[in-house]
């Protein structure tokens, strides 16, 4: 005789997993995997344009222009500052696309577009979620490495590739960090700020990157300059223009003072037109593109 | 008054010290090997020194006023799982790392100076980073070696590894102008066997690889019956002598783990204390602990280096508590052996020679299907976390769990697996200790039990001060006299610890740290409060 409690459990294991499978099979199968041929449109840049005309021509309505959700259809690109993580895949938006979402008012695009413009459409999608690196910019890559280190004088606080100055982030793997757009706003508008750095329920104490440059005074009348890279109420910490650590107890500083920003934002005047669309083509091909997902545990570490 | 804990600005106030700061401007200095012979001031390594000893110069914190201990800063390491790492410390900023990713934090405070982050992310197990020369080097989970700017996290290269290179997580060690790191299986496919790799610390160029299967031509092979040789997996970090040139490490079990039958032989180099020359990768000697092991017993415990009178004689050793019970002695200039003791009451998988050392395994011992009670257990009489050597005090410190474990093969095939349990029979559960050892006659001195355990326990340090900072399993952590074994304070991290502690001090007050679940605590004595101390 079945024990009464096994009864009701095995009854809830049906619920839950048997039916919805009976009732909702194309649900079950929606998903598509994760892999598939590549799209052979990826990363053409002019793909994308027309992917961009088709997008707002047909799925803007619902979703929002570049895909950041609308009044019908929810946001497909999550955050803009930072590649999607955990979301659906390129593969499986496609699927999307064709096939459309049983259960709810997306159509199936399968038949009414071409299927070319479907991958553009995801191509453009994919440029979206993607970092610079996923979509480098167009220009004359090696003059734009002279323009760095040259005329732009960006090695004066960054470092690349393991040379250059300390007082500004590391650009060595730029372009797998941030979009094209961030990139160029960085350059060129003042006080521009990243999405994101306000309203954003933190998960973890972020490290200060806002480079503030500081002029400090000690108590015993000797000053600092240099930028600020953390502080609480009672200590400081600073990449001096020394190019040294400097961690100080606040009851050391006598004050604080801010001054200018080190970085210039008028890249788009000081630099000719041409100067600047090659410093973009350079730095939008600095980094690594990031692996899918991490490599398999053979390295487990035993004990 | 407190004075600010950098060294750039201390340098205003003391010229003497612009030296240090002019050799750390300077790039990576290529055969230099910068790390004092004790720690001190900084923790500048995962051992605190090339020898592994966790013997601190600090006095700060005595026995008579370790009852004072407070809570300095804790900082949680965001997106890691239980963290096995050692934090290093230099000039007073602590890193913290994990595979693909580095934390620098003001040791003083707490607070981020900077990040390193590369992708994949991973919260995979990982044990430490080297830092040296101003510069901070990384295993990544995916084969490559990182140097990354010591003062800011820019990455300065990235070599994509040697052939075959994937990393264990064990932390690289920086010697004689090269960056060593490990791994458990030389090869993408297959079992290639543990190994050791050199890159070049100025490029990043590949030099050499050590394996710990014999390759053709190599006598050793003749030690596995015609079995292919795999294991000797190295997972922890190595030791150092600078003046032999040699760097020491330890392998892990021969594959298939638990089943002896299809490997007749010693089965080399498994379970055994390597001496590599430090430039070239050869092999200078070899010790095997544990022939012919079908219970897991690597001999990856860390290897401690010592110079002392050995009866009558002068010795350069090599002490470890190894996995399988016997604390061993070796003169590490050629490895031959002196000594081997019990440190556990119950030892049983086998005997040790004891003019030569060479374990004897007794085959009634070996795993079966109905399964076989053997002690210690292969959780290990100890296990990777690291011991102490106190000079002062003579004693060899070491995290010890008495007890019995049962290994049960899934079949009586050649090459069937098993996993271990603690032993069900009574008296032969597991029970950790900190154990203080002779480390001249292996005679057990003094024993602070821990409370509750379920696996191996935590590393230790210990001070010039005469203390031992003794970490538990379940998240306690005391202060202990290191003559005496007497606890003086305590505190309870909240979570649980795996890893080995560290001590350094900033502006002359000492702090003891350790990584407890995903947090790294500190802890040190109340500093006077100044009348310049506000909030301003």
């Amino acid at each position: 005789m079945m024990h009464g409690l096994t009864k009701i459990l095995l009854m809830g294991l049906f619920f839950s997993l048997v039916l919805p499978l009976a009732i909702l099979p194309a649900q079950a199968q929606r998903r598509a995997e994760p892999s598939g041929p590549p799209n052979p449109f990826a990363g053409n840049s002019q793909a994308i344009t027309q992917g961009e005309l088709i997008y707002n021509q047909s799925c803007t309505a619902c979703h929002g222009p570049n895909g950041g959700a609308g009044e019908i259809g929810p946001e497909i690109i999550h955050n803009l500052s930072v590649p999607l993580r955990g979301e659906l895949n390129d593969n499986q938006i496609l699927d999307v696309i064709r096939n459309g979402a049983p259960g709810t008012v997306m159509p199936a695009w399968k038949g009414k577009l071409a299927d070319d413009d479907i991958l553009k459409i995801g191509a453009f999608l994919h440029s979206l979620r993607g970092t610079a690196i996923d979509n480098p910019l167009p220009g004359n890559v090696a003059h734009g490495e002279a323009v760095f280190w040259n005329k732009g004088q960006c090695g004066t606080c960054h470092m690349l590739g393991g040379r250059g100055g300390l007082r500004g982030p590391d650009l060595t793997n730029i372009a797998a960090e941030r979009k094209s757009n961030l990139i160029i706003d960085a350059l060129t508008k003042a006080n521009h700020r990243v999405y994101g750095d306000g309203g954003v329920h933190l998960r973890a104490l972020p490290a200060m990157d806002t480079y503030d440059a500081v002029h400090i005074t000690l108590s015993n009348g000797r000053t600092i300059d240099g930028v600020l890279l953390n502080q609480d109420g009672y200590s400081l910490q600073l990449m001096g223009d020394d190019n040294q650590l400097h961690l100080l107890d606040r009851s050391q500083v006598k004050a604080v003072a801010e001054k200018p920003p080190l970085m210039p934002t008028d890249y788009d005047k000081r630099l000719t037109k041409e100067e600047f669309a090659d410093l973009m083509a350079f730095l939008t091909r600095q980094g690594r593109k990031a692996p899918a997902a991490a490599p398999a545990p053979r390295n487990a570490d035993p004990d | 008054m407190r004075e600010f804990s950098t060294i750039a600005a201390r340098a205003f106030l003391q010229p003497s010290l612009l030296v240090i700061i002019v050799t750390l401007c300077g790039s990576a200095a290529a055969a230099q090997d910068s790390y004092p012979a004790q720690p001190g001031k900084d923790w500048p390594i995962y051992g605190g020194s090339y020898n592994n000893q966790r013997y601190s110069s600090l006095k700060e914190i005595t026995p008579a006023n370790a009852r004072n201990l407070q809570g300095k800063w804790m900082y949680h390491v965001e997106g890691l799982q239980g963290l096995e790492s050692v934090p290093v410390v230099v000039n007073g900023v602590m890193y913290v790392s994990g595979y693909n990713r580095i934390d620098a934090l003001d040791a003083r405070t707490g607070n981020v100076i900077w990040r390193f982050r590369r992708q994949p992310a991973t919260a995979a197990y990982q044990r430490g980073a080297a830092v040296a020369h101003n510069r901070v080097y990384i295993t990544t989970n995916d084969g490559h070696v990182l140097a990354l700017d010591a003062r800011t996290g820019a990455q300065i290269w990235e070599s994509k590894g040697g052939p075959k290179a994937s990393f264990s997580g064990g932390p690289p060690l920086v010697a004689n102008g090269k960056i060593l790191v490990m791994g458990n299986r030389f090869d993408t496919v297959g079992d290639g066997g543990g190994f050791i790799q050199a890159y070049d610390e100025q490029t990043g160029d590949y030099r050499w690889t050590w394996r710990a299967i014999p390759e053709k031509g190599d006598p050793a092979l003749d030690t596995w019956g015609g079995h292919a040789p795999g294991g000797g997996p190295i997972w922890i970090g190595g030791a150092y002598d600078p003046e032999l040139k040699l760097v020491y490490y330890g392998t892990g079990q021969p594959n298939p783990q638990w089943s002896g039958k299809g490997r007749p032989g010693d089965n080399l180099y498994s379970d055994c204390i390597v001496a590599l020359d430090v430039d070239t990768g050869k092999l200078k000697w070899y010790f095997q602990n544990t022939p012919h092991d079908t219970h897991d017993y690597d001999s990856t415990e860390i290897i401690v280096l010592a110079d002392m009178t050995f009866k009558g004689k002068p010795r350069k050793v090599a002490l470890q508590a190894n996995r399988n019970g016997f604390y061993y002695i070796l003169d590490r200039t050629n490895g031959e052996f002196l000594q081997a003791t019990p440190f556990v009451s119950r030892v049983d998988w086998g005997t040790v020679d004891p003019k030569t050392g060479k374990g004897l395994p007794d085959p009634a011992h070996e795993p079966t299907v109905k399964g076989t009670i053997t002690c210690p257990s292969t959780a290990g009489a100890t296990n990777w976390p690291s011991p102490a050597y106190n000079p002062a005090t003579g004693l060899f410190y070491v995290t010890a769990t008495e007890g019995c474990g049962v290994n049960t093969l899934a079949s009586s095939a050649p090459d069937s697996e098993t996993s271990y349990l603690e032993s069900p029979r009574d008296k032969e559960a597991w029970q950790l200790y900190t154990r203080a050892i002779d480390a001249k006659t292996g005679a057990i001195k003094w024993d602070y039990k821990q409370v509750r355990s379920n696996h191996y326990g935590p590393g230790l340090l210990t001070t010039e001060g005469g203390i031992v900072f003794s970490p538990e399993q379940f998240g306690q952590v005391s202060v202990l006299d290191a003559k005496t074994g007497r606890s003086l304070w305590h505190y309870n991290t909240g979570d649980l610890i795996t890893a080995s502690p560290l001590t350094y001090s900033i502006d002359g007050h000492q702090y003891l740290a350790i990584a407890s679940g995903t947090n790294i605590l500190t802890f040190g004595l109340p500093e006077p409060v100044t009348a310049g101390e506000k909030k301003p």
